[in-house]
């Protein structure tokens, strides 16, 4: 794993803007950022990247299945009561799941540690489905790049093909798209699969979250007052279940992607119960729940204290010594809180660097790199390229 | 070599947007490839006696749908600043100016106008465009306003616009509240975030 200096395209701004790629700059600072890239060994990526992330997959599942089963735990994961029918009916229906994240700490030597899940609603996904995929076309084109370099990124292809299946699976040829209004990124993340779904052959509609509209009937609507039977969301469930509309979840019967059952992968309990019933597990960091067995283990020095829900790094602190120091704050926090050991990001050069591993369903589907200036906060990430070699 | 870790092809003209130079508003019309099921049987016509060639029995109604996309254009059609950029997307002397509330701007000449359904009284038509631009991923291709690209080139008229729905949608009549979602995304905007990130995703 090796951080190399590039030279930028000369066309890449006007490439981004033929193509809408319109987030490549936020508030004034870069994001997309090809000023250099990453480069990872064919067996860096199979065997410490791709074979974990499907089998964290895997375990993942099974906290889910016994999650459901334990009215204690989803007590515990702040899932409201009143909805754990919806959310243990979309399972227990096998409703399908369309693609997740998986943060890592990988330095290319050690194994990749876990930071967590982004089940629900994972961002970056253009950038690295896509865009970087365009990149390495171009670089290989103008000989900067060898003809044998490759990459870890078939997510548009499996994009496509899970997005058939999902419409297979409902028999449906139309989908709703949704995000919130005035953010380019999550509507640009919302276009790409809408794109994806036309390529699948499937009509997609868009309508913004807030401008979801219950009809007498019941069903949930457009602002064409077309009924929304099938919608991709990119809003939290966590969110949707505790806002006015939730009450008509059950009754507008509408098929989500992702999923409600979702809501629990997308909980960062998830990483003390993925502890719990797999310790010791060379990807899994220890972790626990804020005050149940925070001194269990002696051998962890330092600890990360992260909000049930959050976004972005927000509201996390440090906990060493017994006492805590703050290391962001934010608007989380209300439903309770875990610890996680502290596993600081590797470095290159003056940069964090964290690994964004992709699934698409249950399949690793690629990776997206990004550094940060802090090691653990996330919040001003530059996205980088990456190629296999 | 041997098996790809990557994509192995993009459909990068899908992967196109809209214009290459953003026009200034772009309105949905929407109903052609955005609706849901219903869809029909349409074809696009260069003109208005080349659909009274096809319908010679309908005469009228080619006269409606031909004045309907003209009046959708008029409303939908993409907007530039400058003829310059006008005429990058659509070619030399594809553009008129249009001056409208005090402003002005510029947008290409309809191309023709697709129909659906002429016969009934439900009929409906939009305006089409095409472009002669050496720069345009819409060169010799067929448009619509909203900037969705036909498959195929010019001669091709006729275009299943909608594959048969498998299941019939739910009745609505009406919708009788909105805003109920997207409340919290408020509140949590509200607090003044460091967080450069305006997104809910992660």
């Amino acid at each position: 794993m090796l951080r190399l200096p590039s030279t930028p395209r000369r066309h890449w701004q006007k490439q981004a803007r033929d193509f809408g790629f319109h987030f490549h700059t936020l508030y004034g600072e870069p994001y997309w950022d090809e000023s250099a890239y990453y480069q990872f060994s064919l067996k860096q990526i199979e065997q410490d990247l791709e074979a974990p992330t499907e089998e964290i997959h895997q375990m993942c599942l099974h906290v889910v299945n016994e999650v459901i089963n334990d009215e204690q735990l989803l007590t515990k994961l702040a899932i409201p009561e009143q909805h754990w029918d919806l959310v243990s009916h979309s399972w227990r229906q096998q409703q399908p799941s369309l693609y997740s994240r998986l943060d890592f700490v990988y330095d290319g030597t050690h194994p990749a540690k876990l930071l967590e899940n982004n089940a629900d609603t994972p961002t970056s996904l253009y950038e690295s489905g896509f865009w970087q995929w365009l990149w390495l076309a171009d670089k290989v084109d103008s000989g900067e790049l060898s003809r044998q370099a490759d990459q870890f990124n078939s997510l548009q292809e499996k994009l496509i093909a899970r997005l058939k299946e999902i419409a297979r699976f409902y028999g449906v040829q139309q989908m709703h798209f949704a995000c919130c209004k005035d953010t380019d990124e999550d509507r640009g993340t919302v276009q790409y699969l809408q794109d994806c779904a036309g390529e699948a052959g499937l009509s997609a509609d868009f309508v913004y979250i807030e401008d979801i509209g219950i009809s007498d009937t019941g069903y949930f609507t457009d602002l064409s007052n077309r009924p929304i039977t099938d919608c991709f969301k990119l809003y939290p469930w966590e969110f949707i279940l505790n806002e006015e509309f939730a009450r008509y979840l059950p009754e507008a019967a509408v098929n989500w992607i992702e999923p409600p059952w979702k809501s629990i992968l997308s909980n960062k309990g998830l990483l003390p119960l993925l502890w719990k019933y797999f310790p010791d597990h060379p990807n899994l960091l220890p972790a626990y729940f804020y005050g149940e067995a925070a001194s269990a283990s002696t051998e962890v020095l330092r600890w990360i204290k992260k909000p049930l829900f959050s976004r972005e790094g927000a509201n996390i602190s440090m906990l060493a010594a017994g006492s805590e120091t703050p290391l962001s704050d934010g608007p989380y926090g209300e439903e309770g809180f875990i610890i996680q050991a502290y596993c600081p990001l590797p470095r290159f050069g003056d940069n964090h660097t964290l690994i964004g591993s992709w699934l698409v369903d249950d399949q690793a589907a690629g990776i997206s790199v990004r550094e940060d200036a802090s090691s653990i906060t996330q919040d001003t990430s530059r996205y980088l390229p990456h190629i296999i070699l | 070599m041997t098996t790809l870790k990557r994509s192995q092809f993009i459909n990068l003209s899908r992967m196109r947007k809209h214009f290459a130079l953003k026009p200034l508003a772009v309105a949905v019309t929407g109903l052609i490839v955005s609706g849901c099921g219903n869809r029909q049987e349409g074809q696009i016509f260069t003109s208005v006696d080349d659909c009274k060639r096809d319908f010679p029995d309908a005469t009228q109604q080619c006269e409606m749908a031909y004045q309907h996309a003209v009046q959708e254009a008029a409303r939908t059609s993409p907007r530039y600043n400058s003829e310059y950029d006008c005429e990058y997307e659509f070619g030399p002397n594809q553009c008129q100016r249009v001056e409208r509330d005090g402003g002005s701007f510029f947008m290409p000449f309809m191309a023709g106008f697709m129909v659906s359904q002429l016969m009934s009284p439900r009929y409906y038509s939009q305006p089409i465009y095409t472009s002669f631009s050496r720069h345009s991923p819409f060169r010799s291709r067929w448009i619509t306003a909203d900037g969705y690209v036909f498959d195929g080139g010019l001669n091709k008229r006729k275009y299943r616009v909608s594959p048969d729905v498998y299941k019939p949608k739910p009745t609505v009549n009406r919708t009788m509240n909105r805003g109920g979602f997207g409340s919290s995304v408020r509140a949590k905007s509200s607090w003044g975030s460091s967080s450069r990130k305006g997104g809910w995703g992660g």
